[in-house]
């Protein structure tokens, strides 16, 4: 077993290791970590549709990351507490949701950080958000009637809930990827909310 | 119970903690102003031998900050306060004495009342016993009309009633007349029936003579958190210092004896550097105790405003939660 490993290690660089390099080429640094964390949704967390989004124009301040990813997750990552306890009381199951398109902010440790960073995000984060509401509501629909009607309900609440931020307002996934230790490919995910979010019932 | 006491409400200002005596001001910023401060007080020589701390109340800076923000307190340095009550003392004593008497008479007083009640209500039920037995013996005796052969049972058992009947209207009228001369003895009471009265607290607050406002010492220095200790404070948030949970405050969304805290609160400066580690660190902090690791801070510095006031409406807040993937 040890034999082949060394083995292996011994003869190429790794799939990932080659993508990155291809793409690090490209000249701008943050590239490869956009890259690697594009990658680990794709191949690990079995995510679809995923897309980068360059937002070094869109955003004001100019030390904001360029890049954004975007994709719909196979389950639904995050679900606020109050549209939890909706989904409960009107027997809604969240796989009979159609799937939503997640922004991701792809960082790497030891990158500098502030609140300035995280806001600009946010605020390119509101102007792609605007292009891409459209393509998720031309996904078709179940064929059951009364659970159809259910969900029309629901996402007419969900349609009000943004409005008043009840169910929490914009949201993304803040991506951390590993560097030091040799960059063993470890990639941590958080849920990051604009303003007073009440947490979930872990 | 729910007794405003008279604003701006003095924090005593000792040795560089801000400070609160007045039970009645502790309830009533608890009550009508979200803040709870934390207790402090306890037994001087066996600090670590009770369970609960009582008065004084201690407010962080910017829980004072708040207050005199919105003119609801002002902070007095103690130690000069106290050199102009030194000649009140003597006089202070006398009015205690006076206080402690006449509360003793109120507690007498209220004491009687409620034997007076107590009287006239057994009175009440004395009336209506004897007029129900008036009541049975009627209907016994008209039963023994229609039932010859329970005649003699029938008879025996009114007498019953009626001997025991008279005895207690006879009590009762002695019990009316001795009331009413008691009645008559309590509106007036001699001093020497006052009760003795232990009060809960060993000695009344010193009153806070009504000084202007330039004696007041001015408002609290804060630290950099406070434009977002305002702004959570001002969305109704309880907010206590957060040592517990390695945080700035731990905010509640209610009074934290009714709810669980909602937040782990960490303030930064609009482009102050941070280690993306710090975020990892508080978002696993955070849901690990069931709460949102929330980050934020105002856009300006503080050079670039006039006042903190201003600084407080810029402020950004972001909640941040493991995504549990």
């Amino acid at each position: 077993m040890t034999s082949q490993q060394t083995q292996i290690t011994s003869l190429e660089p790794s799939a990932l290791t080659r993508l990155i390099d291809s793409a690090s080429a490209s000249g701008n640094p943050l590239a490869a970590t956009t890259i690697q964390i594009l990658h680990n949704l794709q191949h690990q967390h079995l995510w679809t549709s995923l897309e980068i989004h360059d937002i070094s124009e869109t955003s004001i301040a100019s030390d904001a990351p360029p890049t954004l990813i975007s994709g719909i997750p196979p389950h639904r990552v995050y679900t606020h507490p109050d549209e939890q306890l909706y989904m409960l009381e009107k027997g809604i199951a969240e796989d009979d949701l159609r799937p939503e398109r997640l922004f991701v902010i792809p960082t790497a440790q030891g990158q500098s950080w502030s609140l300035r960073r995280m806001a600009a995000a946010f605020d390119s984060l509101a102007v792609l958000e605007v292009s891409q509401s459209e393509e998720a509501l031309s996904i078709g629909e179940s064929v059951d009637p009364e659970k159809a009607k259910k969900l029309d309900e629901y996402y007419e609440r969900k349609a009000k809930a943004r409005e008043t931020k009840e169910w929490g307002s914009r949201r993304a996934l803040l991506a951390m990827t590993n560097r030091g230790m040799g960059g063993e490919g470890t990639v941590v995910y958080y849920v990051v909310q604009e303003g007073e979010v009440k947490p979930r019932q872990n | 119970m729910e007794s405003t006491p008279t604003l701006p409400i003095p924090i005593s200002y000792v040795s560089g903690r801000y400070l609160l005596f007045s039970i009645d001001a502790v309830t009533y910023l608890r009550r009508e102003h979200n803040i709870c401060g934390v207790l402090i007080g306890t037994l001087p020589q066996i600090p670590q031998q009770n369970v609960f701390l009582g008065l004084p109340l201690e407010l962080m800076p910017e829980e004072a900050r708040v207050l005199v923000d919105k003119d609801v307190a002002c902070i007095v340095d103690e130690a000069r306060a106290h050199d102009g009550m030194r000649s009140r003392l003597e006089e202070d004593r006398r009015q205690y004495l006076r206080d402690l008497e006449s509360q003793g008479q109120l507690a007498t007083r209220m004491l009687a009342d409620r034997k007076d009640q107590q009287r006239e209500q057994s009175l009440k039920e004395i009336d209506e016993k004897k007029a129900k037995g008036l009541a049975a013996k009627a209907a016994k005796a008209a039963n023994a009309a229609k039932a010859a052969a329970d005649a003699q049972n029938a008879a025996s058992s009114t007498s019953a009633a009626t001997e025991k009947g008279e005895p207690k209207s006879v009590f009762a009228g002695e019990d009316e007349s001795s009331s009413l001369s008691r009645t008559t003895g309590t509106s007036t009471p001699a001093p020497h029936q006052a009760m003795g009265v232990t009060p809960t607290t060993s000695y009344p607050l010193l009153p806070h003579p009504v000084s202007s406002s330039a004696q007041y010492l001015p408002k609290p220095e804060v630290p950099l958190s406070y434009p977002l200790f305002a702004h959570l404070h001002s969305r109704g948030y309880f907010l206590s210092p957060g040592l517990r949970f390695g945080c700035q405050y731990v905010a509640y969304p209610g009074d934290p004896l009714r709810f669980h805290s909602h937040f782990v609160v960490v303030s930064a400066e609009w482009d102050q550097e941070m280690d993306l580690m710090d975020i990892v660190n508080g978002g696993r902090l955070g849901t690990g105790v069931k709460k949102g690791f929330l980050l934020g801070g105002p856009q300006k510095r503080r050079d670039e405003v006039e006042s903190e006031a201003d600084r407080i409406e810029t402020v950004r807040t972001f909640s941040i939660e493991w995504a549990g993937m």
